[in-house]
């Protein structure tokens, strides 16, 4: 497959873009790729938001173009877990809301867990805080913990440390490899520089 | 479900919606009011009654001046009423019999509140008459007189007399319980006996008693001169038939109750009925148009979040719930309260319309229309508000 916007090129030096890539459940996939290359892109269209390609994108054999809005959304409460890069959060609810926005939806978590998991990532006390005053760091936290509220054969995360320390990162990776293993999914990863501290079986650059 | 609408009642404009309830509760109101005010008046334009049959014309001798001086008194002779019966399109023929003694009509409490006056009776052949036996006849032993009497009467009273003397107007509920008594005079007998209006027509243009008190009375008070008949009732096939017309008119007859007036003004009561409910719809339509307007606005302003939401998994369907949900609300209050202000209105006109003897019509018809406006006005809405949604989810 080929973005719309790569048109014509015939190689484009990527081993995803004109090849044929197969992610498969329970293995771990980091994505590399410099700025521009398409790799907010590729998440869009495994997470069905997007089909601005050439070529054929399937899932479990089926080509995304002909699946329902209703198989979308199951697929996004069920089977794609998916952190977007701009992270999406709303900002004028709470940490805690915009959380229990996408549990409610699947009731995967209780409230217990959700406020564990931010204790984790050193953040319990803004649970009740305004995203909108949250820093960005402890934002794509947020994100990151909503992302892990719902079951799922993958884990997609479109640079999930970005704006972490070290630390966090550590911690980030070791929450979501125990949630991927626990559920036998798999994550797919990407990232600009390699900073992401996931443990990955293949390691594709864009 | 909490959340969303939190979510999403951001951006909502009070002032767009209350401004399109307003303009739709005018335009609903008035389609409705004007639906019901147009059920409840058209009986009074129709001359339909429930105490003869429309197959029944009433007919009389043309008098004119000439023929009064040759002494042609307006009798319908044995050889007239032959001839009439021997029509095609007669069924049958009734003669009208008059009272051949004196009467005084007594309304009111006795004493200086009683009106009284000089009055006549007229009777037909029971037959012609379609009263409850119980109420409409005559029992020497217990006398009572039923009257039927002329609804011009009533528009007599009420339009010309009582609005420039300054007294209460009567609708016809009221006058049947007025107290009445008639004082027949003949043969040296002078009776009380007490009468009872028993109903109103608009096509028996006299005051009509059951033809059994009309031969008792002529008998007991009467002169026993035999008078022929001034006015016949005739029933007919076909009331609107040409023949008809073309008799009555060869024969210089006049038919009473001519429904002329009253259909013109039944006409242009539908006119302007019409001229007004569409004048509400376009108020309606007008307003429709605001709230699309708003709601689109509103969705625009909430593109972002939207998306989000679907992002997250949330169907096309469970996004806009919260919005259909409003606008589902926001349309329901303005019927109940369009329906609250038509029946208020209602409660007004009916007052005023009284004298003219109707109760009005039930409120079916303006419920339904409203209902079926809303309903309309609603689906619209919520087609759009889920073609706007559908229409953000392969953009999100």
């Amino acid at each position: 497959m080929l973005p719309a916007v790569f048109a014509g090129r015939e190689d484009t030096g990527s081993e995803v873009w004109l090849r044929s890539v197969t992610f498969e459940r329970g293995r771990n996939y980091l994505i590399t790729a410099e700025s521009g290359t398409g790799k907010s892109s590729l998440c869009s269209y495994i997470y069905g938001y997007r089909n601005d390609f050439s070529g054929a994108l399937l899932h479990d054999g089926r080509d995304v173009n002909t699946l329902s809005v209703a198989e979308w959304c199951e697929a996004r409460r069920r089977h794609i877990a998916y952190l977007p890069q701009e992270l999406r959060l709303f900002p004028e609810l709470t940490a805690m809301e915009n959380i229990l926005l996408k549990n409610q939806l699947t009731g995967f978590k209780t409230q217990a867990q959700i406020m564990q998991l931010l204790e984790e990532l050193g953040i319990p006390e803004k649970a009740d805080s305004p995203v909108a005053r949250l820093s960005i760091g402890q934002q794509q936290r947020v994100a990151i913990v909503r992302t892990l509220c719902q079951p799922a054969d993958f884990i997609l995360l479109d640079e999930p440390v970005s704006h972490l320390d070290e630390t966090n990162n550590r911690i980030v990776a070791r929450l979501v490899t125990e949630e991927a293993q626990r559920q036998g999914a798999s994550i797919i990863a990407t990232s600009v520089g390699n900073n992401v501290l996931i443990n990955v079986d293949e390691e594709l650059k864009l | 479900m909490k959340l969303i609408w939190k979510l999403l009642r951001k951006h909502i404009s009070a002032s767009q919606l209350i401004g399109f309830s307003i303009a739709n509760l005018v335009g609903l109101t008035i389609v409705i009011l004007a639906v019901q005010f147009y059920e409840d008046v058209k009986p009074v334009f129709n001359d339909e009654e429930s105490f003869i049959s429309k197959d029944y014309l009433v007919i009389t001798r043309n008098v004119t001046g000439v023929g009064a001086m040759l002494g042609n008194s307006g009798e319908f002779g044995d050889a007239d009423i032959a001839d009439i019966e021997a029509q095609p399109w007669c069924r049958k023929v009734g003669r009208f019999a008059n009272s051949e003694y004196s009467i005084y009509a007594t309304i009111g409490l006795t004493g200086d509140r009683a009106m009284r006056t000089q009055f006549f009776f007229e009777s037909i052949p029971g037959d012609f008459i379609d009263v409850n036996d119980a109420e409409w006849g005559f029992n020497p032993a217990r006398p009572e007189i039923p009257v039927i009497v002329s609804r011009d009467y009533i528009s007599l009273y009420n339009f010309g007399f009582a609005a420039t003397q300054g007294l209460p107007q009567l609708s016809e509920s009221m006058m049947g319980k007025i107290p009445l008594s008639f004082t027949l005079t003949g043969k040296g007998l002078n009776e009380v006996l007490p009468g009872r209006i028993v109903g109103f027509s608009n096509r028996l243009n006299t005051v009509i008693v059951p033809e059994e008190f009309m031969q008792w009375a002529n008998e007991r008070y009467g002169t026993g001169m035999k008078q022929q008949p001034l006015r016949l009732i005739v029933e007919v096939n076909s009331p609107g038939d040409i023949k008809i017309e073309n008799y009555m008119k060869d024969h210089h007859y006049d038919v009473a109750g001519d429904k002329m007036s009253s259909s013109k003004a039944n006409y242009f009561l539908t006119l302007i009925i019409g001229i007004v409910v569409v004048v509400g719809i376009i108020i309606s339509l007008l307003s429709f148009f605001v709230l699309m307007l708003s709601i689109y606005l509103l969705l625009q302003k909430n593109t972002r979040k939207l998306q989000d939401l679907l992002l997250l998994g949330y169907s096309p369907a469970e996004v806009s719930k919260p919005y259909i949900n409003m606008v589902i609300v926001i349309n329901a209050s303005v019927l109940l309260l369009s329906l609250v202000i038509m029946l208020l209105g209602r409660n007004y006109y009916m007052g005023m319309l009284s004298v003219f003897g109707t109760g009005g019509a039930g409120i079916w018809v303006s419920l339904i229309v409203g209902v079926v406006i809303m309903g309309l006005i609603t689906t619209g809405n919520v087609i759009a508000i889920k073609r706007k949604i559908a229409s953000l989810w392969r953009n999100s």
